[in-house]
């Protein structure tokens, strides 16, 4: 199972404090990323990847199961949200 | 539409067409003073519901370019609540030149405040207050940003007071008693003569409060997500407007300082505003 | 708190917090919040707005595995929905279920379909309207 963003996603984004405000061109709507969105979108710039090579993107070594299984809740909510597809 | 009544507030125009005189006389009492439309941005129709409702048990039906399936038609007795609702109406769904927040605005020195927050929480009746002492009352329902610069565009419509905030103010200024409306009873407040005249006068925001009333005196920063957040759910255009409606919106909070404030009564929210005003 | 490797800890050294913030997803913390539509907030009822699939100006179009409009009868591609569907079935298959009456792989399509929707698209903003819970 490998994910990606979405394709020809072009966001805008603000950082305010504890949230991002996020403009997404293609669809014209605002999502508010908590973390760690923004820091999901970042690895995910790189290419289309699985959990294992995203985690190792975020330098996170021996994620465990709870940890695995909350990036793929996280990457869920984002492709929901229309800013991350399956590839 | 047998009688037409045209108006212009701040920089948009209105034409309300009606099968009856009396909605038509009430607003042109209400309205004395204000510029005519020139162009109407907005058109709001009062209609019959069916041919007989114009005479049997007469009912007012919203009727323009938006409108809301299932609303219930107002009585004639009522038809100025119904007019001033379609306004508004129309201007929440239709404007497209500036942000809407549902706010109110005042004007010191060159510089505005933003007074944010739902229905009820006394926004209107406090903005009318500050109105009448040192503040030049831009608006109580609709606060416009524009969307190249932020400014804000003064919008001084008359204000919807209800219940017991109306006999706060002098009879002189207010509208007729609409009693036992679906909101209670309502009069309108006339903004005074300076709010009218300078309706063109657009001001820099400077400072945000989301006031509620009826709480201990306490005051709170807010954080720029928070207002963001809270200032889309009080905004009836912020999506319709795409990107510059997401670049009005962080500019405004990114660059104002924010506080919420709680207070049992005027004064106390008079002078808790006052305070605030002078730090910002 | 203890890390595996000590040269990363020191650059990152809230890494600890990082993982706390992936656990939470786990237990269903949201890391996103769509705006919607306020004008979702006064209609009679949001749950019965449409969304075609695709919208009728496309109605010729097959709609591919990954939401995308194709040629009519391009290989892989799904044909168009008999009828739209209502922004409640829309809202049950964005968690996951599958919309009314087709199967699992042509579900996935129109929702992908769905997702990609753009304002001045039909169904627009019955879509953005779900985004969001009631305040």
């Amino acid at each position: 199972m490998r994910w990606a963003l979405g394709a020809r996603t072009a966001l805008k984004r603000v950082p305010l404090d504890m949230l991002t405000a996020c403009f997404d061109r293609r669809s014209g709507m605002t999502h508010l990323l908590a973390a760690p969105a923004p820091e999901l979108l970042a690895a995910l710039a790189a290419g289309p990847a699985d959990i294992a090579l995203l985690l190792a993107r975020m330098g996170i070594a021996d994620a465990d199961a709870e940890e695995r299984a909350g990036l793929e809740a996280h990457l869920a909510a984002l492709e929901a949200a229309g800013l991350v597809v399956r590839a | 539409m047998r009688h037409v009544f045209s108006v212009r507030v701040g920089p948009a125009g209105f034409r309300v067409g009606s099968d009856w005189r009396a909605p038509v006389a009430a607003l042109e009492a209400l309205y004395a003073g204000y510029p005519k439309a020139g162009i109407a941005d907005f058109t709001v129709r009062l209609e019959a519901a069916r041919p007989w409702r114009r005479w049997i048990r007469p009912s007012v039906t919203i009727a323009g370019d938006y409108m809301l399936p299932d609303a219930v038609p107002l009585a004639l007795r009522h038809g100025l609540l119904a007019a001033e609702m379609g306004m508004n109406l129309q201007m929440a769904l239709g404007a497209r030149r500036w942000l809407l927040l549902h706010a109110a605005s005042l004007e010191r020195d060159g510089r505005a405040l933003i007074l944010t927050g739902a229905s009820g929480s006394g926004k209107s009746t406090l903005a009318a207050l500050l109105g009448d002492r040192g503040w030049r009352l831009m608006g109580d329902e609709f606060a416009l940003i524009d969307l190249a610069n932020g400014v804000l565009h003064p919008f001084p419509r008359p204000v919807s007071l209800k219940n017991a905030a109306i006999a706060l103010f002098d009879a002189a200024r207010l509208g007729p008693l609409l009693a036992a409306t679906p909101k209670g009873d309502i009069r309108h407040l006339r903004p005074n003569a300076d709010a009218i005249a300078r309706m063109a006068e657009p001001a820099a925001p400077a400072l945000i409060l989301f006031p509620r009333f009826g709480h201990a005196a306490a005051e709170r920063p807010v954080a720029p997500s928070e207002v963001f957040v809270r200032l889309t759910q009080a905004s009836t255009n912020y999506v319709a407007l795409g990107e510059a409606g997401f670049d009005a919106l962080t500019r405004l909070v990114t660059t104002l300082p924010a506080r919420a404030i709680d207070y049992p009564d005027a004064d106390s929210a008079v002078a808790l505003v006052e305070r605030l005003w002078a730090a910002a | 708190m203890g890390h595996s490797d000590s040269s990363d800890g020191a650059r990152r050294p809230l890494s600890a917090d990082r993982r706390a913030l992936l656990r939470l997803g786990a237990a269903g913390v949201s890391t996103v919040v769509t705006i919607r539509p306020a004008l979702a907030q006064t209609a009679a009822s949001v749950l019965t707005c449409e969304i075609p699939v695709p919208d009728p100006a496309r109605a010729g179009d097959f709609i591919a595995a990954d939401g995308s409009l194709v040629p009519t009868d391009t290989p892989g591609a799904f044909r168009p929905s008999a009828r739209p569907f209502t922004g409640e079935e829309v809202k049950a298959a964005l968690t996951g279920r599958s919309l009314p009456g087709v199967d699992h792989q042509r579900s996935r399509a129109y929702t992908n379909y769905i997702r990609r929707l753009q304002q001045g698209t039909s169904g627009f903003t019955c879509y953005a309207s779900l985004q969001m819970p009631r305040a």
